[in-house]
């Protein structure tokens, strides 16, 4: 980008660096002084009348030996400059205000914008009004470009002086499938008119043109009153910063059909079993849509059709069956038939299928004999039987608490620790990298429990990004008499003992626990309470993972509950619903941030990303030892994303990007409810096109680059002629 | 071009060793075919009227002329026996100029018409004497006849180094103080000094009665200022120096000398003396053969 001289003067060069050359100018000064110490010596005898002569004349030969200097050094001057190629920041001879203005651009960059009434997409028209806006503004003003999505994008934050360069960067935007987030990007336009501000002073007016839709979900958003209140007062800010141009490219009524919503019911996908999948599709329209055909492709290909009367402004759920085949990461879409707003018309999901569940048994007390250890009875409440389609297959293996450092945990879906006294320093890192991979854990308790030292590591007292568990640890106590509180079967884990409150469950005693204190303002919830009131099933999300905090003990050491058939579900039930939050990192709302962990051999630095478009981006892992982590931002677009790993240990994770349904409705803000209870007060320009107002123009020196270096070189060609005139004229030169 | 005037050309005479062989060539070459001399003396044959001016000898006034015209004529006489001639000649150091288009100095070139002036006259009978000035009077050689007088003459030019400045307008004033007898004082000089001075010097001779003829003994390039390099110009009597770009500074030296050059010429008018230019690079026998012979239509 050009850079400009400072103020007040009114030029900016293309070529800035060039300026050096300047220093020729004194090129015409060191050469009179060169020539000065060269001359022949001759002696002279009529010198009274040579002295006579050089006084009478000294002050001629000194006005024509600075005239001819200056006029050569003016000439380098010149040539200078006009290499340097100027620009007129403002008209010099304009009699008006400065006329450079700080023109920031504002694409509403939401996917409604992708809108197609006829054959241009309500983006494709913001791009062409602000190549318009940039092409038919003067010269000198500057531009700078953003994006209002979520988060906002800052595509060109210095402010552009060329408007070609300005209008390719236009060209060359693409249509984000994220929504608008007007909150977030009215700081970012401050930021940018302060920058601005503050390195190209000479900028003295600022525009902001909001080029959008006007939806109402972006600019008159469903929020909070302080909220509301808020952005009013920030967008009044920058009314006073700036002056504020809403140019409409959206249509009053536009009807809309989405597929709002795409789940997989039977979490975890077990290759050979069958998956159900539920979408729901949403209208957004005055007429009610009958028998919209509906589409469910796996890999890209369509495997299943439905039809669905979706209600005027209503909603409807289709449900779809499929069986994977094989094992790994598969990219399903739900397709509704394409409308005027495609984007929204297709809801993707990734979901990894297992060829089976692996759980590991941590052991805190390792014992020969047999259902001697804890995790004895988990294993047969996990694997009972052979039973296809009740429950998933599952492996578990039980090791001893090493083989929290020495295995690959990556490998397990659930780690469950039964009675283990304590934990590490080094175990807590593990287990905290576990989680944020994806990782879920459960935690038994025991006679070898030592509270105080799970709080230390992993509890309350721990080191940030090491408290895991849902709740403090308090002493052991005796439990109360009575009956288990199921808190009327609302968390997931206890879901399926609804309606069967004979099978046992809550009248399985419990003779001692550990009593868990749950803190206020976590996100930990009590799934089931003991009697007397204390939680003995707590639960909380962590990381991409879910800790399940059991108060008393797997084995029969402290409960019967083992003994009872209502175990196995309910340690079934636990892990599946752990299993179930295992596909929550894998669906993300485009803008979102993709994240992962993979297990770095030594020497990766990075793994592949392909976007949903083809692109192929390397994403750099940050973070040292086995568990490195990788982030990818540019999440712009819907579809899926896929994530490859280097060889040897070649692998391939898919993650859905969707677009939030929640601004498909694209009724419009409208404009008089914007300025009467949206933005009451705050000044704005409101235009459907754009023509460039007539402003003041100076009759000479003014342009842009290629017109301004053509009149100096002009006038250095000028000076030629008229230095050797001047030289010719004087001779030269001549020093008393 | 007679083979004998070939050599008067100042490179030529440049060429030869001794005043003396210069002296005679310039006289022999040419002046010898004169045969009556061009310095008009006091006689008892009479020659011509001349009209009288303020100071004449009255005893010269004819005055059945002004009986009978009632103008005042003098009379003039064909031959003088007792003509005396004074040959001043500049010896400062401005004279050892020799610009590049000159094939001698000033002070050579002076000392070569002063040996042929003196040569011519002694050829005649008459007496001439010799003067080497600067600001004093560095030799003086009286009048005489005699025809060995020319070495002398010439052993004084030839001695003679210069090294001050010019202070003419003293000199004169002092010689016209010396010069006991009336004659003719011919001023050999580049007269670079002050004209005032000079002037009131003049004066003082012209009032003794002498005949005073400046010869300006000039070189081309102070005439013409021919340079076009920028040089640093050294003064040959002055401790000052200048650099100059001689192209843009011609036009106003030539101005400042043609200046000086007119006042002198004014000043020799009134004083009614000969004013005769000698440019170093021309022929010594075209200069002294014309000026003679313009003297000898008077």
């Amino acid at each position: 980008m050009p850079a400009p001289f400072p103020y007040p003067l009114a030029f900016g060069f293309m070529n800035l660096p060039l300026l050096g050359w300047l220093a020729a100018a004194a090129a015409p000064l060191l050469i009179h002084l060169w020539m000065r110490r060269k001359y022949r010596e001759a002696p002279w005898a009529a010198m009274e009348y040579l002295l006579a002569a050089l006084r009478r004349q000294s002050r001629r030969l000194h006005f024509e030996q600075w005239l001819l200097l200056a006029v050569r050094t003016l000439l380098v001057v010149l040539v200078v400059l006009a290499v340097a190629e100027p620009y007129l920041e403002r008209p010099l001879l304009s009699l008006a205000p400065p006329g450079q203005t700080h023109r920031v651009l504002v694409l509403d960059g939401s996917f409604s914008m992708a809108y197609q009434p006829a054959d241009q997409t309500r983006f494709d028209r913001a791009k062409e009004l602000a190549r318009e806006i940039v092409e038919s503004a003067p010269a000198g003003d500057a531009f700078t470009l953003l994006l209002m999505t979520a988060p906002p994008q800052v595509v060109v934050s210095t402010p552009a002086l060329a408007a070609d360069e300005m209008a390719a960067e236009i060209e060359a935007l693409r249509q984000p499938h994220t929504t608008a987030d007007l909150p977030a990007v009215i700081p970012r336009i401050r930021e940018v008119i302060e920058a601005a501000r503050r390195e190209r002073p000479r900028l003295a007016r600022q525009e902001v043109y909001f080029l959008t839709d006007l939806q109402r979900a972006a600019w008159a958003p469903r929020v909070s009153k302080a909220a509301e209140e808020e952005l009013r007062r920030q967008m009044g800010r920058l009314a006073e910063a700036a002056t504020l141009m809403l140019i409409d490219v959206g249509q009053p009524a536009a009807d809309n059909l989405a597929v709002a919503d795409l789940r997989l019911l039977t979490a975890p996908a077990i290759a050979g079993r069958t998956c159900r999948f539920e979408a729901t599709v949403k209208s957004f329209a005055a007429q009610a849509a009958t028998r919209q055909p509906v589409e469910l492709l796996v890999n890209g290909r369509r495997v299943a059709q439905r039809h669905v009367d979706v209600p005027a402004g209503g909603e409807a759920t289709v449900a779809f069956e499929h069986r994977f085949d094989r094992p790994g990461d598969h990219a399903v879409e739900v397709r509704a038939e394409s409308d005027a707003l495609p984007v929204d018309d297709r809801r993707y999901l990734a979901v990894p299928v297992r060829r089976s569940v692996s759980v590991l048994g941590i052991e805190g007390r390792p014992s020969g004999k047999p259902f001697g250890g804890a995790s004895a009875y988990l294993a047969v409440a996990l694997a009972p039987g052979d039973e296809p389609g009740v429950s998933p297959p599952v492996d578990v293996e039980v090791a001893p608490e090493s083989a929290i450092l020495e295995r690959d945990l990556s490998r397990y879906d659930v780690l469950v620790m039964c009675n283990v006294a304590q934990f590490t320093a080094g175990e807590a890192d593990v287990l905290s990298a576990y989680l944020r991979g994806g990782g879920s854990l459960v935690f038994f308790m025991g006679d070898q429990v030592m509270p105080e030292r799970y709080n230390r590591e992993l509890g309350p007292a721990a080191k940030e990004g090491n408290r895991l568990l849902p709740a403090a640890l308090g002493p052991v106590v005796e439990t109360p008499e009575g009956r288990l509180d199921p808190l009327e079967y609302r968390h997931p884990i206890l879901e399926a003992f609804r309606g069967a409150e004979h099978a046992g469950l809550l009248a399985a005693p419990v003779l001692r626990h550990v009593r868990l204190e749950v803190p206020d303002d976590t996100s930990a919830r009590v799934a089931l309470r003991l009697p007397g009131g204390d939680p003995l099933i707590v639960e909380q999300p962590v990381g991409r993972g879910r800790v399940v905090l059991v108060a008393t003990s797997a084995d029969t050491s402290w409960t019967p509950m083992p003994l009872l058939p209502s175990y196995v579900p309910l340690v079934q039930e636990m892990v599946a619903f752990c299993l179930a939050d295992r596909m929550a990192g894998r669906s993300i709302l485009a803008g979102e941030p993709l994240r992962g962990i993979v297990a770095a051999a030594e020497g990766w630095t990075s793994v592949e990303v392909r976007t949903p478009e083809g692109d192929r981006r390397e994403v750099r892992l940050s973070g040292l030892g086995n568990q490195r982590d990788w982030t990818f931002a540019a999440t712009w677009q819907s579809g899926v994303y896929a994530v490859h790993t280097a060889a040897p240990d070649e692998q391939e994770q898919r993650f859905a990007a969707n677009v939030d349904t929640a601004q498909s409705d694209l009724a419009q803000v409208g404009l008089d409810r914007l300025r009467g209870e949206v933005w009451p007060g705050i000044p704005f320009e409101y235009k459907t096109t754009w023509q460039e107002p007539e402003r003041p123009q100076p009759m000479a020196l003014r342009g842009g680059p290629g017109r301004l270096h053509v009149v100096l070189l002009a006038a250095a060609l000028l000076l030629l002629l008229v230095e050797t005139f001047l030289a010719w004229r004087f001779g030269y030169q001549t020093q008393p | 071009m007679d083979d004998s005037r070939k050599y008067l050309d100042p490179k030529v005479l440049s060429r030869l060793s001794g005043l003396a062989l210069r002296a005679r060539l310039v006289v022999e070459g040419y002046v010898s075919g004169v045969h009556r001399s061009p310095f008009h003396g006091f006689s008892v044959e009479f020659a011509e009227h001349r009209e009288y001016a303020p100071g004449d000898d009255l005893r010269y006034l004819d005055w059945k002329v002004f009986g009978r015209t009632d103008k005042f004529y003098l009379k003039q006489f064909e031959e003088e026996t007792n003509l005396a001639c004074h040959l001043l000649v500049d010896t400062s150091e401005s004279m050892t100029y020799r610009g590049p288009a000159a094939a001698m100095s000033k002070l050579d070139y002076a000392c070569c018409a002063a040996a042929s002036l003196a040569y011519l006259i002694l050829h005649q009978q008459d007496s001439v004497g010799l003067a080497a000035v600067d600001r004093d009077i560095r030799a003086l050689v009286r009048p005489s006849t005699n025809p060995s007088h020319m070495e002398q003459i010439i052993a004084v030019m030839e001695n003679t180094v210069p090294e001050k400045k010019t202070a003419l307008g003293p000199i004169f004033h002092e010689l016209a103080g010396r010069f006991d007898k009336r004659g003719i004082v011919i001023v050999l000089s580049d007269l670079f000094d002050d004209i005032e001075g000079m002037v009131k010097g003049l004066k003082h001779l012209r009032h003794r009665r002498h005949e005073v003829v400046l010869m300006h003994v000039l070189d081309p390039a102070e005439l013409e200022f021919p340079f076009d390099q920028t040089t640093l110009f050294r003064g040959l009597e002055q401790a000052q120096q200048a650099i100059v770009e001689p192209r843009a500074l011609r036009r106003a030296y030539l101005e400042e000398f043609n200046g000086y050059l007119r006042r002198l010429k004014y000043a020799c008018r009134a004083l009614r003396m000969d004013y005769v230019q000698l440019r170093t690079d021309q022929s010594l026998e075209v200069v002294l053969s014309s000026y003679l012979a313009s003297r000898g239509r008077r």
